[in-house]
């Protein structure tokens, strides 16, 4: 044996995912079944079109995440206490969590409790009530969460580099203000609930060790069924601002490091960009071997933490490089990444970086499989966003099949640095001098 | 009986390298898992955050794979690795596509055999680390005050009392001589626990682990670090402040018990009932009844460990960020309120049964991916020399009786032996 070689190694076996059974509901629940037989739980994700995106102006980036933080807080027959006892007597877990373009409730529980699972999920996403006394605790606390978010540098940075790449679309408005937390009331809530809420508008995945599929679907019809389908709110249009080049810091006195973001405005996954864009990100900063981390942490020495990445959404999407630095080095740092965007766009990747990136995006993926959790987000999120349900099984073929030509184009129009966003948070005493070498900076106090 | 049947095959080479094997072959992944015996707890005074410096190290290159090497190796075919220090161990792993596992384990043999220590690899981990602790602690909320503070207040015995990450002083002063010297001693196979896990073969996995691994020379063993702490007899309070807090926040911890002792079983279910899940009394009755508390975790040894590594002399600790209309004194009131109706009053109908149903599933959710078997696997081998508790401690955890827990509850989380640290904004208005 040649000790001295990394060992050459047969091919991967191809790998199906499990058969995926589709159906829906007279009122228009879309529902998919996977049978996972390996451990004896069952994991349900219960999806709706009803992300922040759509939440009214005055409560931009309040509105659906508190409804889903709500949602298991009480119903019209359960109290909280209710819904979390018997949460946990099935060896279960109940949570709603909120996106920029979806509400989601996610749900597991010991197989042999499926019929409880069902019923309880069905009863928060149906008959949610919105106690006066759980909202104004939930605004109490979230107010205090959100003043503690906002003490870490990088919630800052994330905020501000939203509100710049999408502003005046509801997508720069991810998270809430204390006003807007202030504004929430339980007729609102219950309002959304009522619009936001329905068959029409939902997804479910179940999955695990589930009964035969007769039983299962007259289970979910059972509790799904007399749902009534309502007409859907409209999506915000889908129309965004042109990148141009800005450059925000956010005052954070006292700051030991600045906190960095250069963000672009991107594509979602559907968009033919889309996969170019990945496998391009990935050598430019997504991982240990990526351009960026061998450069700014491993050869520079100026970070710990120095990666790109694309965040893709359902109707745009954004990239950014991201690093923390100490501020003596700032200038320099800032410098570097500009340098790397802008040599991805311009000179071909190699092809040992494009191989490295391809299999490192197609074997990350069959990892992320592995747990139930991990393919029922997968599966929900597919159909979430529209996109076919062949997609999970296409998806390391479209991350194989991407070219350094690809790679070339796409970068050229999302990773230019040119018109790109600068957020910097950190100490302007002793940042804003090196910072106004890249252009006009605008100071903003932090919030 | 709980429904686990993880297999479980261990084998021990020669050389002392124990290993561990568990096959699954449902998804095309493995684990490759290794656990050295060594933390942060080992360290000398002068060399803080030496153990963290080294895991660093063990990524900078070895004989046959130069820097660089490891990261772009895993990753580019497709797979994900790290490391973690703790206070009694630090472990590595390569998740991996199930055709490379004789990559990971070249990986992890090439490094144990030949690590490249030169000044060069040195200064340039040393300087990751320190911007590591300006990231992650320095400039975090709270983080200072947990990693460098609580360790002083809760415990007396230097080796548990210092600085985990290390100082910036000490982190300067580490030479080669240091670096190498701690390799030849801890990073030796007699000191180590190899788990392959996942879609495996057991046969040929052996024979890959044969291959690489058998021909490392072991070590004499190095001494145990001496951990002993003095009992704790009257409570210790201290106030920080905290420029980068906005909502305050309290630790509070009492001394635990030993480890796999019939108290460590009756802790954990405490634990359970006091924090597991939304039904559990800090939710309902601190989150939701007295409004005070915003948001808690709670462990046996936290904020470092959990259960499942949680190594005596240890804590049961807790982390409460809370209302700024109550002030920490009262939050440990509650807190030791809700402990002592524990006691005093005893258990509600189905209380029990629900933290039972609990843990059970949530063990059974924790055990689905090769990574969480395996290092629940390494670990265990480690610190009980008996991997089996993987299928067995949740029988042990499941049969502590209502009795038991009332009376670990009344005899361990009491005033006299409280550790309290108070971390407010440092700025009062900040809070408001």
């Amino acid at each position: 044996m040649d000790r001295t070689k990394p060992p050459q190694t047969p091919a991967l076996p191809v790998y199906k995912l499990p058969p995926v059974f589709e159906n829906s509901l007279a009122n228009g629940l879309s529902v998919l079944l996977i049978e996972d037989r390996r451990f004896p739980m069952v994991t349900a994700r219960l999806g709706f079109q009803a992300g922040s995106k759509y939440d009214p102006a005055p409560l931009a980036g309040s509105l659906s995440e508190a409804a889903a933080g709500l949602l298991i807080e009480g119903t019209e027959s359960r109290t909280a206490r209710q819904i979390a006892e018997e949460t946990a007597a099935i060896g279960g877990s109940l949570h709603a969590s909120s996106s920029p373009d979806h509400l989601q409730l996610a749900a597991s529980a010991l197989s042999e409790n499926l019929p409880q699972l069902l019923n309880l999920v069905a009863d928060v996403a149906r008959r949610a009530s919105f106690p006066e006394e759980e909202v104004e605790l939930y605004k109490q606390n979230r107010a205090q969460e959100l003043l503690s978010q906002r003490a870490e540098a990088s919630f800052q940075a994330d905020e501000k580099l939203a509100e710049l790449l999408f502003a005046p679309h509801p997508y720069f408005r991810q998270d809430p203000t204390l006003e807007t937390i202030e504004k929430l009331d339980r007729a609102t809530l219950a309002g959304f609930r009522h619009r936001a809420l329905s068959p029409n508008n939902a997804v479910l995945v179940l999955l695990g060790a589930l009964p035969p599929r007769e039983r299962a679907i007259e289970l979910i019809a059972a509790e799904f069924g007399p749902w009534q389908p309502r007409e859907l709110p409209p999506s915000p249009p889908a129309s965004f601002p042109e990148p141009a080049r800005s450059i925000v810091l956010v005052d954070r006195p006292g700051s030991v490091q600045a906190d960095i973001r250069i963000g672009r405005l991107a594509v979602p996954r559907r968009d033919p960009s889309y996969f170019p864009l990945l496998v391009g990100n990935t050598i430019l900063g997504g991982g240990a071997s990526s351009r960026i981390f061998a450069n700014i942490r491993e050869r520079m020495g100026y970070a710990y933490d120095a990666h790109s990445a694309a965040y893709p959404l359902q109707d745009s999407g954004s990239f950014a490089v991201v690093t923390q630095v100490r501020n003596e080095v700032l200038a320099l740092a800032i410098q570097a990444l500009l340098d790397e965007m802008h040599r991805i766009g311009a000179q071909p990747v190699s092809a040992e970086e494009l191989d490295t990136a391809r299999n490192y995006l197609s074997g990350v993926f069959v990892i992320r499989l592995e747990t139930q959790d991990g393919l029922a987000s997968q599966v929900a999120a597919v159909k979430l966003l529209g996109l076919p349900l062949n997609y999970l099984e296409q998806y390391t073929t479209r991350v194989r099949a991407v070219s350094p030509e690809g790679i070339l184009a796409a970068a050229a129009r999302f990773m230019d640095p040119q018109p790109a966003s600068l957020v910097v948070v950190g100490d302007a005493s002793r940042i804003l001098a090196p910072l106004e070498s890249f252009g006009k900076v605008k100071v903003e106090e932090a919030k | 009986m709980t429904p686990l049947h993880i297999p479980i095959l261990r084998h021990t080479l020669p050389n002392g390298l124990r290993v561990i094997f568990s096959p699954d072959n449902a998804v095309p992944v493995v684990t490759v898992y290794i656990v050295y015996g060594v933390g942060a707890r080992a360290e000398e005074p002068g060399r803080t955050g030496f153990a963290h410096l080294f895991e660093h190290m063990m990524f900078q290159g070895s004989e046959n794979a130069p820097k660089g090497a490891h990261f772009k190796l895993v990753e580019s075919n497709g797979g994900s690795l790290n490391g973690s220090t703790h206070p009694d161990y630090t472990d590595y792993f390569e998740l991996l596509p199930s055709n490379k596992l004789a990559l990971g384990l070249w990986l992890e043999a090439d490094r144990m055999r030949a690590l490249a220590i030169n000044p060069a690899n040195l200064d340039n981990q040393r300087e990751a680390v320190k911007q590591e602790r300006r990231l992650s602690f320095d400039n975090q909320p709270y983080a200072t005050a947990i990693v460098d503070r609580w360790p002083q207040l809760a415990f007396r015995n230097w080796q548990s009392s210092h600085s985990l990450i290390g100082s910036f002083e000490d982190l300067e002063a580490a030479t080669v001589e240091d670096v190498s010297r701690f390799f030849k001693t801890h990073y030796a196979p007699n000191n180590a626990v190899l788990v392959v896990s996942g879609d495996i073969q057991v046969p040929q996995a052996r024979e890959l682990v044969e291959t690489y691994f058998a021909d490392i020379p072991s070590q004499p063993p190095a001494l145990a670090p001496g951990l002993a702490e003095p009992p704790r007899t009257e409570p210790c309070s201290e106030t920080y402040r905290d420029p980068l807090a906005k909502v305050p926040a309290l630790v509070i911890g009492y001394p635990g018990p030993a480890r796999r002792s019939p108290d460590y079983n009756a802790l954990v279910m405490l634990d359970l009932l006091l924090t597991g899940g939304d039904s559990s009394r800090f939710h309902q009755n601190l989150v939701k009844g007295n409004k005070s508390v915003i948001q808690y975790a709670a462990n046996l040894g936290w904020p470092f460990a959990g259960p499942s590594d949680y190594l005596d002399p240890g804590l049961y600790a807790m982390y409460l960020l809370y209302n700024p209309a109550f002030t920490g004194a009262q939050i440990v009131a509650q807190v030791e309120d809700q402990i002592a109706s524990l006691w005093k009053d005893g258990l509600d109908a189905g209380e029990l049964d629900r933290a039972r149903t609990h843990l059970l599933a949530g063990r059974i959710q924790g055990l689905q991916s090769s990574h969480a078997r395996a290092s629940l696997l390494g670990r265990y081998e480690l610190l009980d020399r008996n991997p089996d508790y993987v299928n067995t401690e949740c029988d042990a955890f499941l049969a502590v009786t209502a009795a038991q827990i009332r009376d670990a509850a009344r005899r361990y989380c009491v005033p006299q032996q409280r550790t309290m640290l108070d971390i407010l904004p440092a700025d009062p208005e900040e809070g408001k």
